[in-house]
């Protein structure tokens, strides 16, 4: 999956803290996958802008359900 | 599933050859032959005319064109002038000379019996194979038959052009008195029917002493192809000793309706002898329907949207459930098997009755039982089933002040999505014609059967047939005809019949009239059902509209089997593909088929809006109504059910209030809409958001949370405002976020 632009700064609203891009494993249909994705360092709060949902995402996900 | 690959390979009638081809005494492959044809290419034709004929340019002057007999043009307009078009691949082909085939000498060798058509075909395809053949003709000429037909000026050059390579030894007034007299490996008698048949039947084939094979056919074309087909099954027992009749095409069992394909009279005088030009060949040829059956493919729009036909969809579908490798990939037909629309059109239009829908609902179950089916084609559907039967929307109860029902009224859960006064009107209706009539408000299943998850689907059926029973068995009167049909194939002690032929039966007079014309829309699943089409025509006649009938079998509207999450090009496809069967606008009873079109702008009307006078203007015209969204369909569901209960049944029934206030802006209700997405589900990503402050802060302050509800992600940007909350966007996806 390509790399997150989003030069957004987000904060954790528990820890109060910024995201950084960290490893995130995503399961779909019995695979396994993983991209960086912006996360808190602490409680491991993510987030996944719809850029990336609406684009690589949405594309694995539909050669998955072709497989 | 093996008993629909058997009932293919004995029913389908895809692979038949056309009646042609199949009456012609060579087998020639017409088909082939035009094609060559169409494109221009004579010579390309003539070849495959001359390798299979023999002799070319003697059959397309003598053939009676068994083919043009046959040809189901000729039911329409014209047969095809085959044979002015083998003439005319004769005409443009300038090195006629056959092919020279450069194999070892054979050591055995073949005496003819007669040097008719049918001894002069057996000696060119043996002497071609390099054998040694040696012809015995009775008389001083050779061509028996021929000399009727033909002038010997005219076929003696034509039959020594064909043995230009390969010659045989000719021995003209030999009388054969016995085969014992030969000295050859095999003998072919062809000595025609007034000849000497040394004692054997008159039996086409291999006779019952070894080596020795007798001729066939009135017509000298039929002796020929006799003669061309016995030189194979001489080789064959030259090679293997075994004894065997030449091979012998089956009869077709191709069926065609004439009227399938449009009239188009030939471009040529037919009646003259002149040799067509290229232009007019060509344009003759194009004539040419190539028959093959192609029924299903026409007329199903799954087949036309992957190009397969059921044998291919078959093969496909069968390694995707049992795929051939370890890791289980090359599931090649999973979406294809989540696509069919369920609507028997495959069924309908199949001379042999092939049910390829069924195939894939089967299918579709043993994908879904094994888990290799996407939870995504369905879950939302299932979803929106479970919300349509628990205590949000469902009504299941006698008529108010009764103790038991002679009849049920069953109006579906799409029709009070779409509308619900469809659903109050109707009820109303009918409690005043049958006061006991209870009430079955519910979806019935279908959703679970589409999906292939039966278990569902049986204790949903269980359900239905429980309050059924505690009703005292009533008929059921059903308004959508998808319930009709689950009621018709899975609960058939459940007697019932359409809403519309109820009415019609009861001479119901509409409240209103209408100046429209709109064309009749059938929904597939009304398919079958002549009286509920009649019903419906004799009402919609009673309010003034003008009606257009479709031309064409009846076809789904693209909801059924709610393909749209798994095919959504098939799904708009579809829509389109339907939309443009009229200019004019459609007049259905099917809340699906209403709402599907109205949705993609087609402007369609649910039959019960002329009937109840529901949405028709002073001037007696229809009023357009939009497609209610998923989420206006389950608040319409939810307001149904309360207005139900306190119009009929006097009782006072809160709906579940909403959690949270939110905020949506016009434009995101559109997107969600598309998206199908609910705003109660974003609620609940909130409400987990607020509660556990699981949530990121964006620069411009807003915040971003998700939540996984079923099996989807929903994420929702969102603000808080005043008592509630303004929603910026939201989104979904399939995957899950792990660890």
């Amino acid at each position: 999956m390509e790399k997150e632009k989003n030069n957004e700064e987000l904060i954790c609203f528990r820890c109060q803290i910024p995201l950084v891009l960290e490893k995130t494993f995503f399961n779909y249909l019995d695979h396994t996958f993983f991209t960086d994705i912006p996360t808190c360092p602490k409680c491991k709060q993510k987030y996944i802008p719809e850029s990336l949902v609406k684009g690589r995402m949405a594309e694995v996900e539909k050669e998955l359900e072709d497989k | 599933m093996r008993e629909f690959q058997k009932l293919l390979q004995q029913d389908c009638l895809r692979d038949e050859p056309p009646f042609c081809a199949s009456a012609c005494p060579f087998n020639l492959d017409i088909r082939d032959f035009i094609s060559k044809t169409q494109r221009g290419s004579f010579s390309t034709a003539f070849r495959l005319y001359q390798n299979t004929v023999g002799f070319p340019e003697i059959v397309a002057q003598i053939c009676p064109a068994y083919c043009q007999n046959v040809c189901i043009r000729q039911e329409r307009d014209e047969s095809i002038a085959l044979k002015k078009l083998e003439q005319a691949s004769i005409a443009y082909t300038k090195n006629k000379r056959p092919n020279r085939y450069h194999l070892p000498k054979k050591r055995q060798k073949v005496a003819i019996i007669g040097a008719g058509l049918a001894g002069l075909g057996c000696a060119l395809r043996l002497t071609a194979r390099k054998y040694e053949v040696v012809i015995y003709e009775k008389t001083g000429q050779i061509g028996g038959g021929l000399k009727d037909l033909m002038t010997e000026e005219e076929y003696l050059p034509l039959i020594e052009e064909q043995f230009i390579h390969d010659k045989y030894q000719l021995y003209l007034n030999q009388r054969i008195e016995t085969l014992d007299e030969l000295e050859a490996d095999a003998i072919f008698i062809a000595t025609g029917q007034s000849g000497d048949h040394f004692g054997f039947e008159n039996r086409e084939g291999a006779t019952e002493k070894k080596g020795v094979f007798f001729f066939g056919g009135q017509h000298p074309v039929e002796k020929l192809a006799s003669g061309l087909s016995m030189a194979a099954a001489i080789e064959g027992y030259l090679k293997s000793d075994v004894m065997r009749d030449p091979v012998k095409p089956e009869p077709t069992r191709l069926k065609m309706d004439p009227e399938s394909f449009p009239i188009q009279e030939p471009q040529i005088n037919l009646t003259e002898n002149a040799i067509l030009t290229q232009e007019e060949a060509i344009a003759e040829a194009k004539r040419c329907l190539k028959c093959q059956c192609d029924a299903c493919l026409r007329h199903c729009d799954l087949m036309k949207f992957y190009g397969k036909a059921p044998k291919r969809i078959e093969e496909e579908v069968e390694i995707t459930i049992h795929p051939g490798t370890l890791d289980g990939d090359g599931t090649v037909a999973t979406r294809l098997i989540a696509t069919c629309n369920h609507c028997d059109v495959c069924k309908i239009v199949c001379p042999q009755g092939i049910d390829t829908g069924l195939f894939l609902l089967q299918s579709h179950r043993a994908m879904e039982e094994k888990g290799a089916m996407p939870w995504v084609f369905h879950e939302f559907w299932l979803r929106d089933m479970e919300f349509s039967n628990s205590e949000d929307a469902k009504i299941y109860s006698l008529a108010p002040g009764s103790t038991k029902a002679n009849f049920m009224y069953v109006p579906g859960c799409r029709l009070g999505g779409s509308n619900p006064e469809y659903v109050k009107a109707s009820y109303d209706y009918l409690l005043k014609e049958e006061k006991d009539t209870s009430l079955l408000l519910s979806c019935c299943g279908a959703p679970a059967l589409w999906a292939g998850d039966i278990p569902l689907f049986d204790s949903v059926l269980a359900d239905i047939k429980e309050a059924w029973q505690s009703f005292g068995q009533p008929q059921a009167i059903f308004a959508c005809s998808t319930c009709q049909r689950i009621f018709k194939d899975h609960l058939p002690e459940i007697e019932g019949l359409s809403l519309y032929e109820f009415m019609d039966a009861k001479n119901f007079e509409p409240a209103g009239q209408v100046k429209e014309q709109l064309c009749v829309f059938d929904p597939c699943q009304a398919a079958g059902h002549a009286e509920m089409q009649k019903a419906v025509r004799n009402l919609a006649a009673k309010t003034g509209l003008i009606m257009e009938e479709k031309d064409d079998v009846i076809k789904c509207c693209g909801w059924g089997g709610q393909v749209q999450i798994a095919n959504p090009r098939y799904f708009d496809g579809v829509v389109k593909s339907r939309s443009a069967d009229s200019d004019l606008g459609f007049l259905t009873y099917c809340a699906n088929c209403r709402d599907v079109f109205n949705a993609d702008n087609k402007e369609a009307h649910h039959l019960l809006d002329l009937l109840f006078n529901l949405n028709i203007d002073e001037e007696n015209k229809l009023k357009r109504r939009k497609t209610p969204g998923p989420a206006l369909n389950r608040l319409h569901r939810r307001t149904l059910k309360r207005d139900l209960l306190e119009q009929f049944f006097g009782e006072r029934w809160e709906m579940k209030k909403r959690n949270l206030k939110l905020y949506i802006s016009d434009q995101l209700k559109k997107k969600l809409d598309k998206e199908m997405i609910l705003p109660e589900d974003l609620e609940e990503v909130i409400t987990q958001a607020e509660n556990s402050g699981a949530k990121v802060v964006h620069s411009d302050g807003a915040f971003s949370a998700y939540l996984i509800i079923g099996q989807m992600t929903y994420w929702v940007k969102y603000r808080i405002k005043d008592d509630g909350f303004l929603l910026e966007n939201a989104y979904c996806h399939r995957m899950s976020i792990g660890d």
